[in-house]
């Protein structure tokens, strides 16, 4: 079966495969090909994994969903475009101390916290950029300052946004002929570009999202983003540092390669179905490649780092360390 | 603060490392089940012994716990709690003590006689000790209890002052003792973690 199917990672599982049906089977989970013939198509040990992600009609066997809450496996579902629909969520991650110390974080609290987070934006930002030769990079790190220093969560956005502005602005030089950033829209995506943009940034903030839920934290409860119905916040707020260092960077790696091409995408500037799972393989493969971690001077995996920040950002909520400490890279 | 009746075995795994406790409590649970044997069959033959019961659950608001004894041996007049080990150095540990002392205290209670010693029977060699329960080993059990009892998040115990109790330790991915030294040196101040840094 295709990678993009099947197993990625030890701990996380998408199953992108309509007509599917995940079940357990001798203390394995199995998906299972309910709509064909295929039979199995996949089966991992249940004690390895912590989050299963399933795309559009994929359904679960009622004892599964046993299993699962059991195990404490977060399960998420998507559209089949990758939208966050909702999740399934074991007894056993929601442990309410956790929660109440995030609830009882002060305003001041909050405010360190986003500030470590966005700071370290601007920062990764501009790495990004030194690393694909972008020069006249110098303004970020002014605005890094202003960032670690504001006094208000206003300020903070301020310098955040006039961050990005210009980092977007620089960022087109990253790109290979026939490639253009120009301006950076939102919905609908404008280019294709963007639109590869913001399905990363989807794909991220469920990285995020699982991770927060795997240690007990509310995703929906933010520090900087403002609590909307149904917006979860806290991923959102906690993406910001992976957004240029993790996303952008796949973006244009992605591009730079060839490995998407403009003849990928619909009229309306989303990826063709084929596209759409050559990318989703090559997000995890992303995902599981190992870098040296900039403090820990260990290997990692970026899904690996991303669940240490989610923990090192429990630390800091529950009191364990003293302040957040984001990732940060320097070159 | 809780009055929450403490599970016997967690006496072991608070005394293996009272962070470890600390995270298995207010993380998940997931890695609790690490250390219990499974309800294996054994070579132990208690037949030729006398009389034996398997599994029995006991409860005790005075001690505040709760457990299952293994095997409960009635040999004569005395009744014998043991408790089966899977242990490859071929020896058992202090903290296992701990745990035995637990469950004479639960069965104390339960039959309204002294038990004045448990056993623990070690699968590798197929052995079966027999440990005098002492009042020394009361009053941890009972301190041990207490501690766990008032166990609050916010009051996070320090790191283990012996960092190879680290390396085997399922929860260290969280616990991050040595990423800790490195993000907060003064976070592992006193502790055997300094001397890494
Ligand atoms: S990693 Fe070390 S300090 Fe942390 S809980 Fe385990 S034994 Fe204790």
């Amino acid at each position: 079966m295709k990678a993009s199917e099947g197993l990625f990672d030890d701990s996380v599982v998408y199953v992108t495969t309509q007509g599917t049906q995940v079940r357990t089977d001798q203390g394995r989970i199995t998906v299972y090909d309910v709509d064909g013939d295929d039979g199995e198509l996949a089966s991992f040990p249940a004690e390895k994994l912590d989050t299963l992600n399933v795309f559009g009609g994929v359904n679960f066997s009622t004892p599964f969903v046993r299993r699962a809450n059991e195990h404490g496996i977060v399960l998420n579902y998507f559209t089949e475009r990758g939208q966050y629909r909702g999740s399934f969520v074991p007894e056993k991650n929601t442990i309410a101390a956790v929660r109440r110390a995030q609830y009882a974080l002060t305003d001041e609290e909050e405010l360190a916290i986003a500030r470590a987070m966005i700071a370290a934006k601007i920062r990764n930002a501009r790495t990004l950029l030194g690393r694909k030769g972008v020069t006249g990079t110098e303004l970020l790190e002014d605005l890094r300052l202003r960032a670690s220093e504001a006094d208000s969560k206003d300020e903070l956005r301020g310098a955040e946004g006039e961050a990005a502005e210009r980092y977007f602005g620089l960022l087109d030089e990253a790109l290979v002929d026939g490639w253009t950033f120009e301006t950076r829209t939102k919905r609908p995506p404008e280019d294709h570009i963007n639109s590869l943009l913001s399905l990363t940034y989807v794909m991220m903030k469920n990285e995020v999202l699982s991770a927060l839920r795997q240690y007990n934290l509310d995703p929906f409860l933010g520090v900087l983003h403002a609590d909307r119905h149904g917006r979860p916040s806290l991923a959102l707020d906690l993406q910001e540092e992976f957004r240029p260092l993790f996303c952008d960077s796949f973006v244009t790696r992605l591009v730079n390669r060839g490995t998407i091409t403009h003849d990928e995408f619909t009229q309306d500037n989303h990826l063709q179905d084929d596209s759409f799972q050559t990318y989703l393989s090559k997000f995890d493969e992303y995902m599981t490649e190992k870098l040296t971690h900039p403090y820990f001077e260990y290997e990692v995996t970026r899904r690996k780092a991303v669940r240490q920040q989610a923990i090192l950002l429990r630390k800091a909520i529950t009191g364990e360390l003293d302040d957040y400490h984001a990732l940060e890279v320097t070159h | 603060m809780t009055d929450e009746l403490v599970n016997v075995s967690d006496l072991n795994q608070y005394a293996y490392c009272p962070r470890r406790y600390w995270y298995l409590h207010f993380y998940d649970t997931q890695g609790r089940s690490y250390e219990r044997v499974e309800g294996k069959t054994t070579h132990e033959n208690q037949s030729s012994r006398g009389d034996w019961l398997n599994e029995l659950y006991l409860e005790s608001e005075t001690h505040g716990l709760k457990g299952k004894i293994d095997v409960l041996d009635l040999e004569g007049a005395r009744t014998v709690p043991v408790e089966r080990k899977r242990a490859e150095s071929g020896d058992y540990y202090k903290s296992d003590e701990l745990q035995l002392a637990g469950y004479c205290m639960l069965l104390e209670e339960h039959i309204e006689e002294q038990v004045r010693e448990g056993a623990i029977y070690l699968y590798e060699t197929d052995q079966r000790m027999h440990v005098p329960i002492t009042e020394d080993h009361r009053e941890a059990v009972r301190e041990t209890v207490e501690a766990i009892q008032s166990m609050s998040l916010d009051s996070v115990p320090p790191f283990t002052d012996n960092p190879t109790k680290c390396e085997a330790c399922s929860v260290r991915e969280y616990c991050m003792p040595a990423e800790t030294a490195k993000l907060e040196p003064e976070r592992v101040a006193g502790t055997g973690w300094e001397d890494e840094l």
